[in-house]
């Protein structure tokens, strides 16, 4: 019995004494922890991590490819795809009317994909800061690019947005939650630019690294920035003043860019749009992407996924992104050479009867046109996947070849391994020119735009069709002098721009910059909406679709700190 | 002084006998083994008396020492014995709300899945389920949604917990001795952790005393399974290209811009008095003359007619010191998805032996099982193939010309969507097997008397291994063109050891105490693995190795784990069989928390009083049962990620979104760490690192109180018996991990305890024991159950992850709510749509939202609670029958109080430029038709119309015939010991809200597998 109740005694005791500490003892495993990343190698990290962001692009909340929010919001291109209610978001983007703070596509994602890319920044310039230049050689440098990149993503913000939290890498998380939208545009274009003034002090003109950013990326970048600054706006986003010391500073910042001499233009603007001259002479500053890189399909853009022909055997999906009659009709000349201003609209233009710009066939598919540079597989009004609500008409500046070693098919969704210019040569010149007009320094502006122009005469190397004649009766011929008044160089910068972007998203932008916006957007629907009468209940809001709403939830998380943008 | 043992009509001992002497009023109960002992006089009569029987009076013989007693009519519910924990009780001295399975319905079970059986058959277990040929169950909840992630209940089974469903579902039925359903609290808290969404416990069979003989158990059955008379009626192609016509007039837009490549339309051209004269589909798709337009129904396409064979068998064999089950059994299912199938075996040895005159037991119970399964898939854009089998164009033929060669879309006007059989046809490769190794082994030992040391050691192994091959095809417009092999590995294990010490004390023959004091351990590790090889030069199914591809190799993987450690006791009192009391407490740690808060207390308390014991209910003739039970209690919760505690910096090559939260457009979006610093356009990449996750130390245990209010009776000479119990709980600390300010930035989200929940309901449940008249014998028996789920406490930032908006927030609803625009018929003219508020879109023929925040416009601020998912009542009804050698059941059940989405409203009543539509269409409003639901067609839906509202609202209430059996038993002389066959009908029919259009309302999408009627017939022999 004795030798029973001692057995017992022992296992009551086991249990009692079996709550052993170590037993919940747990450690992550395959990550790491903020400690291990001290290492110059590993703050290394960080800033490619930061390099990466700016390339994570998401197709339904895009981050570098501006044709939702730049084209298809412009007077360019329709959303395109099967039907109006096909990715709806864009659908009310198109609209302007349709758009809430609440959608959670695009609008919500956007924002949230972009502060992701400001917070790989600040994280690595945290971890940069950390460290002393003796112990990390490259701490400026890194410092510098890490604030190029910051800014880059603020600037994309800043045009979406406009009235945006700024902060930097000293904010903790419960500061951040402090920092409202409500900084004025003034101070706000000013703390961007300071980090791209950081970036110009501090980065070599060249870097060994290609991708890198240095000085003259930043130089053209403030220059942008500037350019846009100067347009000042009041609070219903309506332009009233154009403040000249900015436009002088656009002036300085690009001549640097330009008489550096490293940049120049492609002979073809061509060469822009494809993967094997990517890295060119005309791009200033591009989101590098790379294929059979040992991810599942490469770092690619799928931005632009949904853009190709659909009925197109060698792409099969999606039709998005179909150029409008107007911009079609924008194209065609005159017996000078020059654009139509004020009859190009009047009629549907008859291509075969017509005189157009060359930029038309490297940017608009066409019926029997070579589609992409490709004349044995002509456009076909077949690839068209909804000709009834949009027309037959195509883009195709940044959709690539199914044949091309940088094009992936993903699911039914096309990627490439084609890098995305955020700032090309072209634009460099053309800030420049308008920078000089609106200075009255117009004089300054036309070899400018002529340089353009010339060049965009000589790109029809690739356009031939298989028998060897144009698809398009090409016409364009530089300005002159005689009646290059302030007024006409204006309009004939604007034109320039809307061509040499054409569909890349920049419209919308610079509509909005110009402060024509609403005049431009409501005479293009009034008029397009015949042709496609989808467009029937669009309508262009001044003093509210300049910009898009602050997404509501981001109100809602930081319990209302956030002021909505006017009239949503 | 005599002794006995009390036996009931099968031979198994009697617990808790009352055993009176008539003249001395003394009395004592029988003990677990049916054993008692009691002095008596001779010439004294002794009471044998036991709830729901007769009595048994016998007077003493001079020379009576031993008794033994058989009761005839013992078969009470209340004398079972239920696992409650650790530790077992009689189902009539239960405190708390624990449902006690029947499980005769189970045995013959089409599904395979034993969870699936139990739909509708216990009150307070809500199940949802699809047809899928594995039997897959997608929702279980025991008392409704307490918590806002996963309301998943614990399976302890033969006392080792665990989380797996399928664990449960894959038991073979003829090998479970019972299942009990613990709901409340009071029940659950012995389980602590883990119980916060119920407890189902599971007893395997381990032989029994066959007297040392061997019997064999066999049940066969084969089914044929039906989804015919469940479809979608939708257009054939000459009307679709009808209703697309009026549309498009309606649009302004001219028929043949649109769809001139699909149809030739024959029309007068005018669209303010549009005539049509004919519409013919084009010979061609894509005017590819291969490919000759169709007029395909791709319901009856996609689907067939399947069969499931189900085969178990079980041996076993046992005397009063040993015994041992085997049980071997077979499910094939033939898949009703044309290329799916599913084939699992189970097999199981359970055996126990016992020695030292019963004073140890030693037993292991081990169960493997092993299943493979070919499953629906999707298509290229995601879209499953069974929602393309109801909305994909009929004039998409299957095949081309040859008859051989898949067909697809091609040329304007159509979406972007595969050939639902070609998409099947490619995934029939496709595999996922799963073993999984359930077991245990223990040891209990009665050192002194009434004193019990048990210690239990399980182990819960799964390995699952799927093989996804994704060949290459041209279909029509669309095309695949990167082959690629692709396997899904994960391992699990999870280990529990457990002891427990059990001591029964009698202070007297009135107060009885029983104490159990124990400690559990369980670790859980988790390794998961991914293999993607691409390039496959030929595409045969022996090809696709990973040796034999070119291509891209991209391996993922990463390991976790989880450790709990627990002590627990608890002390039932038994007062004279007529007060009872349980107290329970649990301490629980997990890893998952932070070390402050590493470990919570979960007690409980629950009281139970026998009324019907009691002096002034003697000489009561309605209730031969009256209990009335009490409890209140604290369970947790700790489901949320292993590592959410820590911050977290990870590696990401080249990850895409999806990689981890999964999604479809999230396969597009990278958020890797690589990037070519070089401007080089290929090659390996530098990469960095991210912030994933950041920290919560603060982090503690989500806990649910409950009190659980019951009442036990049988009345009318046991003629009625049944079951009352309400319960009211509130969960707090809910484990969420909302969403944060983007600007915080990358991996700033972290889990706290943020939200809380309340929850109300009740169960009843009543049988009525039909008067045996000569050969006819029925039992019926209903079950009803009603809960309410709300969330009451929800942080602010957090709200904008469920439905709701500033003005109607969430608070105050469940999570399955639905909100959504109200809605107030059709504009009939401009003057009506241009009065009313601003509202983008309308005009005559087009549906009119209401203005709920009266501010003039229609936006998204005019949102509402406008129904729910969940049902405010289910029940269920069972009728057993039996005549001579001929039983009969019928079970039924529904759920009522439910306002829910009708999908089919949205395919038959809208216009859909891509989708096939219904024939709701051709009701659709025209100036000439304004006596009508449907909108005017439009192909545009300027209007928006299939935003969610409460045009698509209805009644989604129902009731389903759900299983008809017909069985045959004959006592064959040579070989048989039983032999019975059945035959069975299942999900015979359905009443429903004539609103409700669909077909089926247990199917709310389009996306799950229809649930198909069922015949089965099958033989359960015994020898």
């Amino acid at each position: 019995m004795k030798a029973k109740i001692l057995f017992t005694a022992i296992l009551s005791g086991l249990i009692i004494l079996s709550s052993c500490k170590k037993a919940l003892d747990y450690t992550p495993k395959g990550v790491l922890s903020s400690s291990d990343l001290k290492t110059p190698a590993a703050i290394e990290g960080l800033v490619t991590a930061a390099y990466a962001a700016i390339g994570n692009g998401d197709m339904i909340g895009p981050i570098y490819s501006d044709w939702a929010y730049g084209s298809v919001r412009s007077d360019d291109a329709y959303k395109g795809g099967g039907g109006t209610s096909d990715v709806g978001e864009v659908d009310a983007l198109e609209h302007y009317n349709l758009v809430t703070p609440s959608m959670d596509s695009f609008v919500s994602r956007t924002w949230k994909n972009l502060f992701k890319s400001i917070s790989r920044a600040n994280v690595a310039l945290k971890a940069v800061n950390s460290l002393s230049e003796a112990d990390y050689p490259n701490k400026k440098t890194r410092l510098a690019e890490l604030k190029f990149l910051r800014a880059h993503s603020y600037f994309t913000m800043k045009l979406l947005y406009k009235n945006i939290p700024i902060f930097d890498e000293n904010a903790t998380p419960d500061d951040i939650l402090k920092v409202s939208n409500t900084l004025s545009n003034e101070d706000s274009w000013n703390k961007i630019a300071a980090d791209l003034q950081y970036a110009i002090d501090n980065l070599p003109a060249t870097q060994p690294e290609l991708a890198r950013a240095n000085k003259l990326n930043a130089q053209a970048y403030l220059a942008k920035l500037r350019l846009y600054q100067a347009y000042e706006q009041d609070e219903k986003h309506h332009v009233i003043n154009i403040n000249k010391t900015r436009l002088q500073e656009v002036v300085t910042l690009t001549q640097a860019v330009i008489s550096s001499g490293k940049y120049s233009l492609s002979a073809d603007i061509a060469d822009d749009f494809l993967p094997e001259t990517e890295n060119g002479p005309e791009s200033v500053f591009a989101i590098q992407f790379t294929i059979n890189d040992g991810t599942t399909a490469g770092r690619l853009n799928f931005e632009d996924g949904l853009n190709y022909p659909h009925g197109a055997p060698q792409y099969g999906c999606c039709g998005f992104h179909a150029a409008s009659q107007n911009l079609v009709n924008a194209h065609t000349t005159d017996v000078n050479g020059l654009p139509n201003f004020d009859s190009f609209n009047n009629s549907i233009a008859d291509l075969t009867k017509v005189t157009v710009d060359p930029r038309l066939d490297h940017t608009v598919g066409i019926d029997g046109h070579p589609y992409k540079y490709d004349n044995t597989k002509p456009f076909s009004n077949s690839w068209v996947r909804d000709p009834g609500v949009y027309g037959n008409f195509h883009t195709m500046r940044n959709q690539q070849l199914a044949t091309s070693s940088s094009y992936f098919k993903l699911g039914p969704f096309m990627g490439s391994a084609k890098n995305y210019d955020i700032i090309r040569y072209d634009d460099v010149l053309l800030m420049q020119a308008e920078a000089y007009i609106e200075l009255g320094q117009q004089a300054n502006a036309l070899p400018l735009i002529n340089q353009i122009r010339n060049r965009a005469a000589a790109s029809t190397g690739r356009l031939k069709k298989i028998d060897g004649t144009f698809p398009s009766n090409y016409n364009v011929k530089p300005y002159t002098l005689a009646n290059w008044t302030q007024e006409y160089a204006r309009k004939a910068l604007q034109w320039e721009r809307r061509l040499e972007f054409a569909t890349e998203g920049a419209r919308f932008f610079d509509l909005v910059r110009w402060g024509i916006a609403e005049k431009t957007l409501n005479d293009y629907i009034n008029v397009e909406k015949v042709r496609r009468t989808f467009l029937a209940t669009a309508k262009f809001t001044a003093g509210r679709d300049e910009y898009l709403p602050i997404p509501q939830s981001e109100i809602t998380f930081t319990n209302g700190l956030y002021k909505q943008n006017p009239g949503y | 002084m005599i002794t006995g043992t009390v036996l009931d009509n099968a031979s198994k001992p009697m617990d808790g006998v009352t055993i009176g002497v008539v003249e001395t009023q003394k009395s004592v109960l029988s003990d677990a083994n049916g054993k008692f002992s009691i002095s008596v006089a001779t010439g004294q009569s002794i009471r044998f008396s036991y709830v729901g029987t007769q009595p048994i009076v016998i007077t003493i013989a001079a020379d009576t020492k031993v008794l033994n007693i058989v009761f005839k009519d013992a078969a009470n519910a209340l004398n079972e014995v239920v696992v409650t924990g650790y530790t077992s009780e009689r189902k009539k001295d239960l405190t708390g709300a624990v449902a006690v399975v029947d499980l005769a319905p189970v045995k013959n079970n089409s599904s395979g899945n034993t969870m699936q059986a139990l739909q509708g058959r216990v009150a307070g277990l809500y199940i949802e389920k699809d047809g899928s040929a594995n039997g897959s169950t997608s929702r279980i909840l025991i008392r409704g949604a307490n918590t806002l992630g996963n309301n998943n209940p614990l399976y302890v089974i033969d006392g080792i917990p665990t989380t797996r469903p399928e664990v449960f579902q894959n038991l073979s039925p003829s090998n479970i001795a019972s299942v009990q359903v613990l709901k409340d609290a009071s029940a659950e808290s012995i389980y602590g952790s883990r119980a916060s969404n119920g407890v189902i416990i599971v007893t395997t069979k381990n032989g029994g005393n066959t007297q040392g003989k061997v019997q064999f158990q066999f049940n066969n059955s084969t089914s044929v399974q039906s989804e015919k008379s469940l479809r979608f009626k939708m257009l054939n192609s000459a009307d679709r290209g009808k209703a697309l016509w009026q549309a498009s007039v309606n649009d302004g837009q001219d028929p043949a811009a649109g769809y001139g490549d699909i149809y030739t339309f024959n029309w007068n051209g005018n669209y303010n008095n549009p005539v049509l004269n004919s519409v013919v589909p084009k010979q061609f798709v894509g005017g590819d003359p291969n490919t000759p337009a169709g007029d395909t129904d791709w319901q009856s396409v996609l689907y067939k007619t399947a069969m499931v064979y189900n085969n178990d068998f079980t041996a076993s064999i046992g005397n009063k010191n040993a015994s041992l089950e085997i049980n071997f059994g077979n499910i094939k299912n033939t898949g009703l998805v044309r290329f799916t199938k599913y084939n699992r075996t189970t097999g199981s040895i359970n055996g126990v032996v016992r020695a030292f005159d019963n004073k140890a037991t030693f037993g292991v119970n081990l169960k493997i099982t092993n299943s493979n399964e070919t499953l629906t898939t999707t298509d290229l854009g995601g879209a499953a193939t069974t929602f393309l089998a109801v909305t994909l164009a009929p004039t998409i033929p299957v095949y081309q010309k040859d008859g051989v060669t898949y067909a697809g879309e091609s040329g304007a006007g159509y979406s972007d969507r595969n050939n639902p059989l070609h998409m099947q046809d490619l995934a029939k490769w496709n595999n996922a097997n799963q073993v999984n190794t359930f077991g245990n082994v223990f040891l209990e030992i009665q050192p002194i008397k009434n004193l019990y040391f048990k210690s239990n050691f399980g182990a819960d192994n799964a390995d699952y291994l799927s093989k996804v091959i994704t060949p290459t095809f041209q279909e029509g417009a669309l095309a695949r063109t990167t082959n690629s092999l692709f396997f899904d590995q994960n391992h699990y294990l999870s280990t529990t050891f457990s002891n427990t010490l059990r001591y029964n004390y009698d202070l007297n023959s009135n107060n009885h105490f029983k104490l159990l004091a124990g400690t559990e351990y369980i670790k859980t590790f988790t390794d998961f693995q991914t293999t993607l090889k691409q390039g496959y030069a030929i595409q045969t199914e022996d090809y696709f190795t990973l040796d034999a591809g070119t291509g891209n190799t991209i391996v993922t993987g990463r390991s976790t784990g989880n450790s709990l450690f627990s002590q627990f006791a608890r002390l039932d009192y038994n007062y004279a069989s007529k007060y009872l009391a349980s107290v329970t407490v649990r301490r629980d740690g997990s890893s998952r928390f932070g070390s402050n808060n590493q470990y919570g207390i979960f007690p409980a308390a629950s009281f139970g009083w026998k009324i019907d014991q009691e002096g002034f209910m003697k000489n009561n003739t309605i209730f031969s049962e009256l209990k009335l039970r009490v409890g209140v209690g604290r369970v947790g919760n700790q489901e949320i990620g292993d590592q959410s505690r820590f911050t977290l910096y990870d590696t990401r090559y080249g990850t895409t979104q999806n990689q981890l939260t999964p999604g479809f457009w999230e396969q597009y979006m990278n958020v890797g760490t690589a990037y070519s610093l070089s401007g080089a356009n290929t090659g390996s990449l530098p990469s960095g690192f991210v912030q994933t996750q950041a920290a919560n130390p603060g982090l503690k245990w989500e806990s649910t109180e409950e009190i659980n209010a019951g009442l036990d009776f049988t009345i009318l000479h046991d003629k009625i018996s049944g079951s009352f119990d309400y319960f009211t709980r509130r969960t707090t600390g809910i484990l969420i991990t909302p969403p944060v300010a983007s600007a915080l930035g990358e991996g700033q989200s972290k889990t706290v305890n943020g939200a809380s929940k309340s929850n109300k309901g009740w169960e009843f449940l009543v049988t009525y024991h039909g008067q045996q008249s000569g050969d006819f014998n029925y039992n019926v028996t209903l079950n009803f159950s009603h809960f309410r789920d709300k969330i009451t406490d929800l942080p602010e930032n957090v709200r904008p992850a469920y439905p709701g908006n500033i003005d109607n927030t969430i608070i105050g609803h469940s999570q399955f709510d639905i909100f959504g625009y109200k809605t107030n018929g059709l504009f009939q003219s401009q003057a009506e749509a241009d009065a009313a508020p601003t509202q983008i879109g309308a005009g005559p023929g087009r549906i009119r939202y209401v203005d709920i925040n009266h501010d003039g416009k229609i936006d998204a601020n005019d949102q509402t609670w406008i129904g729910t998912t969940l049902p405010a009542l289910e029940y269920g009804i069972r009728i057993d029958l039996t005549y001579k050698k001929f039983d009969l059941s019928i079970f039924g059940s529904g759920v009522a109080g439910r306002k829910g989405f009708d999908v089919y409203t949205l395919y038959n009543n809208l216009m859909h430029s891509r989708e096939n539509v219904g024939p709701g269409v051709f009701d659709g409003w025209t100036p000439q038709h304004t006596n009508t639901k449907v909108p005017a067609l439009t192909l545009k839906d300027n209007n928006n119309e299939s935003r969610t509202s409460d045009y698509f609202i209805v009644n989604t209430s129902y009731f389903k015939l759900r299983n008809l059996q017909i069985g045959y038993t004959i006592v064959p002389k040579a070989v048989f010991t039983r032999l019975r066959v059945f035959a069975m009908a299942e999900n015979v029919f359905t009443l429903k809200s004539k609103n409700y259009l669909s077909p089926d309302p247990e199917r709310i999408d389009l996306g799950p597998v229809p649930i198909p009627k069922v015949f089965s017939f099958g033989i359960n022999a015994s020898f």
